[in-house]
């Protein structure tokens, strides 16, 4: 009796261990998969501050006398740097349209070797962001990237113009 | 005893199980900085992320209406005066850093770098330009794109250190070209696009 009581007891002992295991099992099989699938998916558009276009971006930057002289052309930020920590999902990286342009931007963060992780949209003249949504995380390390400021006319064709690329670099600690 | 060693297998397990999750964690996006091999000069004393100059770069490539020579023998140049300036820049050291710009067509590749004007109906109509770090004598100088391109970011035009600096800018066509066809087959608009690249560099 007693023998049976013991080999009783030691099943549901193993049963309950091999449902432990099973659970573990599928827990890690959720978490894998869902890794998979996020790097996919861009990062949404946080509340609050990343990713939010602001009206009255200002580059912060002084503002030389104009030379009458001279024909106005489009004014392109430019950067030195930019940092940010591993595994995070947006970067303090000041993008905008200076107030003084008359043409429209399109604005895209990209690694040196193509790697995209910011696209906005239409930047009107003074709209800008302070800190962009990113659509991956970067392992630590510094990378060359770019902005690209693709300009165009306010029509509704969004005619294209001239384009530019300001360097900077990428610091990831 | 037994039921001791299949515990021990089981939490061996669990934990076995806990850890490769761990590990896919820790791996992280693709890090090839294939494209450029030089890592950029820093300006120290700005906050990382901000603005630390402005370029102002020309919006379009215009020659306006491009007309048939009458003379077909001779070259017969149409010249675009543009710039390119720096609007402001912010605790640039003198001595060590500037700031960099060069330029390419849109289009470019390392097998074609020229600059062209293409027909916007029909992309088969194209025409090249030259593009020239000067205004006078551009007989007796040679374009910045005389030679192919050496970097995919473009022909280098303009260094700056200071404040308000400008580079000019000669964009010349040569309406002799057009002489190779029918004047109905090419007429209609052209468009052309440059990219402006800026870095900042040490000296």
């Amino acid at each position: 009796m007693n023998n049976n009581n013991e080999k009783s007891r030691k099943k549901t002992i193993i049963i309950i261990l091999l449902l432990i295991i099973l659970a573990g099992c599928i827990v890690t099989l959720v978490v894998l998969v869902r890794s998979l699938t996020e790097e996919k998916r861009p990062v949404e558009n946080a509340k609050g501050v990343v990713g939010t276009i602001v009206d009255n971006w200002d580059p912060n930057v002084s503002r030389p006398d104009e030379r009458s002289d001279q024909k106005k052309g489009t004014m392109i930020p430019g950067y030195s740097s930019a940092t940010m920590n591993e595994g995070d999902t947006s970067l303090k990286l000041s993008v905008g349209n200076p107030k003084e342009n008359t043409v429209g931007f399109f604005a895209t963060v990209k690694l040196a070797d193509g790697t995209v992780l910011y696209t906005s949209p239409l930047l009107k003249p003074g709209q800008g962001l302070e800190e962009i949504p990113l659509n991956k995380s970067l392992s630590k390390g510094t990378y060359n990237a770019i902005v690209f400021y693709q300009c165009v006319l306010l029509d509704e064709e969004h005619t294209p113009l001239n384009a530019a690329e300001s360097a900077f670099t990428l610091i990831v600690n | 005893m037994k039921s001791k060693k299949i515990i021990t297998l089981a939490l061996a397990a669990a934990m076995v199980c806990t850890s490769a999750v761990s590990v896919y964690a820790a791996e992280l996006t693709n890090t090839n900085q294939e494209g450029q091999t030089e890592v950029k000069a820093r300006i120290d004393g700005s906050v990382t992320g901000d603005v630390t100059y402005v370029i102002e770069i020309p919006d379009v490539v215009d020659f306006g209406t491009l007309t048939m020579p009458e003379n077909t023998t001779e070259d017969s140049f149409r010249d675009v005066v543009t710039h390119v300036t720096a609007k402001t820049i912010t605790n640039l050291d003198e001595e060590t850093q500037k700031i960099s710009v060069y330029v390419r067509d849109k289009d470019a590749t390392s097998e074609d770098s020229d600059f062209r004007i293409t027909n916007k109906v029909d992309s088969s109509k194209k025409f090249n330009y030259d593009v020239y770090d000067v205004t006078e004598n551009l007989d007796t100088t040679q374009s910045v794109n005389s030679s192919p391109m050496t970097s995919s970011i473009g022909f280098k035009i303009a260094e700056f250190i200071h404040e308000g600096e400008i580079q000019d800018l000669t964009l010349r066509l040569n309406q002799h070209d057009l002489c190779d066809y029918n004047i109905t087959e090419i007429v209609g608009d052209y468009s052309g696009y440059m990219v402006f690249y800026s870095m900042l560099e040490n000296q």
